[in-house]
């Protein structure tokens, strides 16, 4: 089964394969299943909302349009991811600016982006760890990002950050360590 | 506490955070972390970032669906752009706007995100997109605007 799926749900392959047929249940299901994932990549290297948000569905519109190009050597998940952080990457370059690093334009953190419920059983440790992931640089951010929201392999990391498996997990223990110091 | 299994138990923090681990696997890492305060220090650490994780806006997913069922258009291609071609078209009397199936290959509709067949995308409202005159909604003033800009070339990109 691949992340993100639940036991009795058709697998990401199968809905692939019922989209291909342009069975629209089955896009929206690949959309439920996958928009946190995206919307998380893409905010972490668009830094921005609204931005995240546009590039998210820039991500799901030129997967769907590649489907037929899909030959699932890599996982759909990982497919989509890649095609997520290029997508917030080229977005970056049309505004023409880099994502800021320093705290004051960092991504917002969940506590900011949930309701005010969600607010409340957050705590400020919470809340000061995801801020000092956003300082980050970005190959150590996504790596962290990607391993512990997401779960993905380095593998897998790797294929969306574009470096080799090593690098990923080499950026991944750098940046818990880096997180670990910052959070003392 | 061998740091070799250190590195394991580290490497599989985030999936036992997150519920991933087999239960025998989840088991060890825990047991692990009774005994491992540096490992617990990271799994404090890894629980933090896990538990603020942002999710989508719940707008999202409507969008993008809404998005995925109508064809798509190129961004290169201006309403003013494709307004002062068919202006052109008019104004060198070749004939009436047309209607050929294929001038929306270059559209890049993708048949798969609409889910529909072709005659259901030359029935949509997007008239830039279905080829239909795109100057209906022009007032006379913003069509001699158009010849004016076209005839001292400022247009661009109207092909």
């Amino acid at each position: 089964m691949s992340h993100g799926e639940q036991p009795g749900l058709a697998s990401d392959e199968a809905l692939v394969r019922r989209a291909r047929d342009g069975e629209e249940e089955a896009l929206s299901a690949l959309v439920k299943r996958h928009q946190d994932a995206v919307y998380r990549v893409a905010l972490a290297i668009a830094g921005d909302w609204d931005l995240a948000q546009d590039v998210s569905q820039d991500a799901f519109l030129k997967a769907f349009r590649g489907l037929g190009g899909f030959r699932g050597d890599a996982s759909f998940r990982t497919w989509l991811l890649t095609i997520a952080a290029n997508a917030a990457r080229g977005a970056l370059r049309r505004r023409g600016r880099r994502r800021e690093t320093d705290i004051d334009t960092a991504p917002p953190v969940a506590s900011e982006l949930k309701g005010p419920d969600q607010v409340a059983e957050l705590s400020a440790e919470s809340a000061r760890a995801r801020e000092a992931l956003g300082r980050l640089p970005e190959k150590q951010r996504l790596s962290v990002q990607l391993r512990v929201d997401e779960g993905l392999s380095f593998r897998e990391i790797a294929e969306v950050i574009g470096s080799t498996e090593g690098a990923a997990r080499v950026n991944y223990f750098h940046g818990i360590r880096r997180l670990r110091e910052w959070m003392e | 506490m061998s740091e070799v299994h250190c590195e394991i138990i580290r490497e599989r923090l985030p999936d036992f955070v997150g519920g991933r681990l087999a239960p025998a696997d989840a088991a060890q890492v825990q047991a692990h972390l009774g005994e491992c305060l540096e490992c617990r220090d990271e799994a404090a650490l890894v629980e933090l970032l896990y538990a603020a994780r942002p999710a989508a806006p719940a707008e999202l997913a409507k969008r993008i669906e809404s998005a995925a069922r109508v064809p798509l258009r190129p961004a290169y291609h201006p309403w003013w752009g494709v307004a002062a071609a068919s202006v052109a078209v008019v104004a060198l009397g070749i004939g009436v706007i047309s209607r050929n199936p294929h001038a929306a290959e270059d559209a890049e509709v993708p048949g798969i995100v609409a889910g529909v067949g072709e005659a259901s995308i030359w029935l949509a409202d997007d008239g830039l997109v279905a080829g239909a005159p795109a100057l209906e909604g022009l007032s006379d003033e913003a069509l001699l605007m158009l010849l004016e800009e076209m005839d001292s070339g400022t247009t661009g990109g109207a092909a």
